[in-house]
C-alpha cells in the first residue's frame, strides 16, 4: 500500500486537537507506517517540501491574514481537506467574545494593538471546501485513528448522525437530565465520543456542536424546568454553536 | 547587518520564529517573535457567571487544560470566601500530577529526545526501534490515565467545578493504577538518565532569570505565596506589584520582569527556589548545562510526581466512599486570585465577581510570557561566538525548547488591569 502524504496544521485554537493525536501513544508506530507525516510542526522538525498532500487535517479557526493565505494554499495542495475540532468547524469558544475587537486589543496591547493585524475567528469552511468534519473539543483519539484508517485506504469515516443521548443510552448509564435532574445536553448534541462525560457522571457540555435536527425548543423547556435562567440556557446552549453566517 | 530566521519554530506548543541579528560577525539581537493569534478570553469572560468560567479557561490550552481548570476553580472559590472538601482537593492534585506527568513525557520524549538522537521526531526513533521513546510514550500515557481518572477526560477535564469536584474517581480503578504505579518505580529511574547527560546538550552559559515559583512549606504545586530566587516572599494576591508586564511590537505576548530583570518560571526554578526542603527532589550539579538544566529538573520532577500519585491513590483508596465533594455555593461579589505551577511554571489566575456573581475583571498571567524575555537573554547569551547559520538556528531551536514553552497559553490575553 502507498504511503499516505498527510500534513496536520494548526491555525487559531488551543493545540488540543494535534495533542489529541500524539495521545494516541501506542498507535503512532503503526501511524507512521501507513502514514508520511510530511508537515506536523508541533512533533517533527521535518521541513514541509510543499509537495501535493493526500490529506490535509485542519485545527482552529482563520484570524490571520496569514492564517487565509495557508488555508487557501493547503486546499490547493491536498486532495482531501479534513476540518479537526470545534475552532476548525464553527470557531470554537472564541467567537463568544463580544465586544468591540479593536479596543480589546488597545487595552492589552496599547500602542502596539495596530501592527497586530487580526480578526474575529473564522471557520474553515467560510473559505475553502471543506470534505469532511470531525467534531469535538476536542475530538477523540478513536476519531483520529477511524480517520487515518479510512483515509489510508482510500475513503473517509462515516459520521455519527444522532446525539450523543443514544450513546448514553446504549451504554446503559443514568440519565442525568432526567434522573439526576442535571442541565445535560446529551439531547442537542452530535454523537462520536461513545458519550464519555456523561458516562464518567458529568454532564454534557456540548462541546461536539448541535446534532442535525435538535429539538433545542424541548432543550431549552427541560432546562427552564431545573429552574435555570434564560441567560443561563442560552449561554450553555450557545458554547459550542459558533455563530450563524448568512453565507452559510 | 543581517537577521537569521529560525522558522518555524518547531517541536514545541504554538507557533513563532526566532529572528537573530548579525553586526559585523557578531550576534548583536535576539527577538522571540510570536505569531499565534491572541483569542481576547478576557471579551469572552466579562459579564458570564461563574459558573462558565472554568470549562471556558481551560479552552487556552490542551497541554495544560486541568492547570488551568483547577486555577481558575480555586481563584473562583477564595472569590467566594468558599473552602472546598479535602477529597475534593486530593482529587484536584491527582488531576494537577497526573497533567505533570503527561506534559513531561511529551517534552522530554517526543519534543527533547530526538534532539539528543540527532533525528526530526519521535516517528524515526520508534521506527529503529529505540526503548527510550516506547517507555516514553508508555510514561506519557500513564499521565493521560492518570487524568482521565481524576478529571473525566484527557484534554478539558470535566470533573472540575467551582466548590470541588463532580465525582470520586472509581475505586477499582484506582486500585488498577496503584499496581501500575508499582511497576513504575522500578521502570521510571533509568528511563530519565539521559537527560541528566551533560554530552548530550550543547554548549551554555548559566541559566538566566530571577527564579520564581509557587511557595510554600515544602514542594507542592499549589501554595498561597510566590518565593523569588533573590530572597523575596510575597502573598499571591500581591502579584501586580512584583510583576511589570508591557507589550513589545515584535510579539504577540507581552514580557514580564521584576525589578527590572527577566525571570525564569519552570521546573529548574521550582528545583533550585525549593532547594533544601524535606520532599524536593535534590537537582545535582550539571556543569554548565545552563537552561538545559531544566530538562533534568523535568525527569526529577517525574520521580517526585510518581511517588506524590502513589500517596494520594493510597490516601483515596482509605477515604470514606461517600464523602461530600462538592461545597455548596452561594454566589456574590469578591476578589480572588490562585498561584499555581503548571507544568511548565507559575500560572496566576485572577477574577473580580459583581454582586451577583459575574465576572467584572479577569487577568490571567502563564509561564511562557513570564519566561519570554528570559528567553531571549538566553539567547543572546548563549549563541555569542556562533558564526555558522545552520549551528545557529539548531542551537536557537534547542534553547527555546529548553523551556517547553506553551505559546497557546502565552497569547490567550487578557487585559492587565
Amino acid at each position: 500500500m502507498k504511503k499516505l502524504r498527510l500534513a496536520y496544521v494548526r491555525f487559531t485554537s488551543c493545540c488540543g486537537c494535534q495533542l489529541t493525536l500524539l495521545n494516541c501513544e501506542e498507535q503512532l508506530a503503526a501511524i507512521d507506517e501507513v502514514a508520511e507525516v510530511v508537515y506536523f510542526d508541533m512533533a517533527s522538525s521535518r521541513p514541509d517540501d510543499g509537495g501535493p498532500l493526500d490529506a490535509v487535517l485542519v485545527e482552529g479557526s482563520i484570524s490571520r491574514p496569514e492564517e487565509l493565505v495557508e488555508l487557501l494554499r493547503l486546499r490547493r495542495r491536498a486532495e482531501i481537506l479534513v476540518a479537526v475540532g470545534a475552532c476548525a468547524l464553527t470557531g470554537g469558544v472564541n467567537v463568544l467574545a463580544g465586544g468591540d475587537r479593536i479596543a480589546l486589543c488597545e487595552g492589552v496591547y496599547g500602542e502596539c494593538a495596530r501592527e497586530k493585524l487580526t480578526f474575529p475567528q473564522q471557520p474553515l469552511c467560510r473559505f475553502v471546501r471543506v470534505d469532511l468534519q470531525i467534531a469535538g473539543c476536542p475530538p477523540e483519539r478513536s476519531e483520529h485513528l477511524r480517520l487515518l484508517g479510512a483515509l489510508a485506504r482510500g475513503g473517509l469515516p462515516a459520521l455519527s448522525e444522532y446525539a450523543v443521548c443514544m450513546e448514553c443510552r446504549q451504554r446503559e448509564n443514568l440519565c442525568l437530565l432526567l434522573e439526576a435532574q442535571q442541565p445535560c445536553l446529551g439531547p442537542v448534541t452530535r454523537a462520536g465520543c461513545n458519550a464519555l462525560c456523561p458516562s464518567f457522571g458529568a454532564i454534557c457540555e456540548g462541546c461536539r456542536g448541535p446534532v442535525t435536527e435538535a429539538n433545542r425548543s424541548e432543550e431549552s423547556r427541560l432546562l427552564l424546568g431545573l429552574g435555570l435562567s434564560e441567560r443561563q440556557v442560552r449561554a450553555r446552549m450557545e458554547r459550542f454553536s459558533g455563530v450563524t453566517h448568512e453565507d452559510h | 547587518m543581517k537577521t537569521i530566521s529560525l522558522q518555524p519554530l518547531t517541536r514545541v506548543e504554538g507557533h513563532g520564529r526566532v529572528e537573530m541579528t548579525v553586526q559585523a560577525g557578531r550576534l548583536a539581537a535576539v527577538r522571540l517573535v510570536i505569531t499565534e493569534s491572541p483569542r481576547l478570553f478576557e471579551g469572552l469572560l466579562i459579564g458570564r457567571s461563574w459558573q462558565e468560567v472554568p470549562a471556558l479557561v481551560s479552552r487556552i490550552c490542551a497541554i495544560c487544560s486541568g492547570v488551568h481548570r483547577v486555577a481558575a476553580a480555586s481563584a473562583l472559590e477564595s472569590a467566594l470566601g468558599l473552602d472546598i472538601p479535602p477529597v475534593a482537593r486530593r482529587v484536584r492534585e491527582l488531576l494537577l500530577l497526573g497533567g505533570h506527568i503527561e506534559s513531561h513525557a511529551l517534552h522530554l520524549f517526543c519534543l527533547t529526545l530526538p534532539d539528543l538522537a540527532g533525528t526530526e521526531s519521535i516517528l524515526e526513533l520508534l521506527r529503529s526501534g529505540d526503548g527510550r521513546a516506547r517507555e516514553g510514550l508508555a510514561l506519557k500515557a500513564l499521565g493521560n490515565h492518570i487524568q482521565e481518572l481524576a478529571g473525566g477526560r484527557v484534554i478539558h477535564p470535566v470533573n472540575v467545578e467551582v466548590g470541588g469536584v463532580v465525582r470520586l474517581p472509581v475505586r477499582e480503578k484506582l486500585e488498577a493504577l496503584l499496581a501500575e504505579l508499582e511497576e513504575w518505580s522500578g521502570r521510571l529511574p533509568p528511563l530519565v538518565e539521559v537527560f541528566a547527560d551533560r554530552r548530550g546538550y550543547p554548549p551554555a552559559t548559566a541559566a538566566l532569570g530571577t527564579r520564581i515559583a509557587v511557595d510554600c512549606d515544602d514542594f507542592l504545586l499549589t501554595g498561597r505565596s510566590l518565593g523569588f530566587s533573590d530572597g523575596r516572599v510575597i502573598a499571591g494576591e500581591r502579584y501586580r506589584e512584583v510583576l511589570e508586564e508591557r507589550p513589545v511590537p515584535w510579539s504577540n505576548t507581552k514580557h514580564s520582569r521584576t525589578a527590572g530583570a527577566p525571570l525564569l518560571a519552570g521546573a529548574l526554578a521550582r528545583l533550585e527556589n525549593a532547594a533544601g526542603r524535606a520532599s524536593a527532589p535534590v537537582l545535582p550539579e550539571l556543569s554548565a548545562a545552563g537552561i538545559h538544566g531544566n530538562n533534568l529538573a523535568q525527569g526529577l520532577e517525574l520521580l517526585w510526581a510518581l511517588r506524590e500519585v502513589r500517596h494520594l491513590v493510597r490516601e483515596l483508596l482509605a477515604g470514606d466512599v461517600d464523602a461530600a465533594v462538592m461545597a455548596a455555593v452561594r454566589p456574590g461579589a469578591g476578589v480572588g486570585t490562585c498561584v499555581i505551577e503548571a507544568p511548565r511554571g507559575l500560572l496566576i489566575h485572577h477574577y473580580a465577581l459583581d454582586d451577583q456573581g459575574r465576572v467584572a475583571a479577569a487577568d490571567i498571567l502563564t509561564p511562557t510570557a513570564i519566561n519570554q524575555a528570559a528567553i531571549e537573554a538566553q539567547l543572546l547569551a548563549d549563541l555569542q561566538g556562533v558564526t555558522d547559520e545552520t549551528t545557529l538556528t539548531d542551537r536557537a531551536g534547542r534553547i527555546v525548547r529548553a523551556y517547553d514553552p506553551c505559546i497557546s497559553c502565552s497569547v490567550h490575553v487578557l487585559k492587565g488591569r
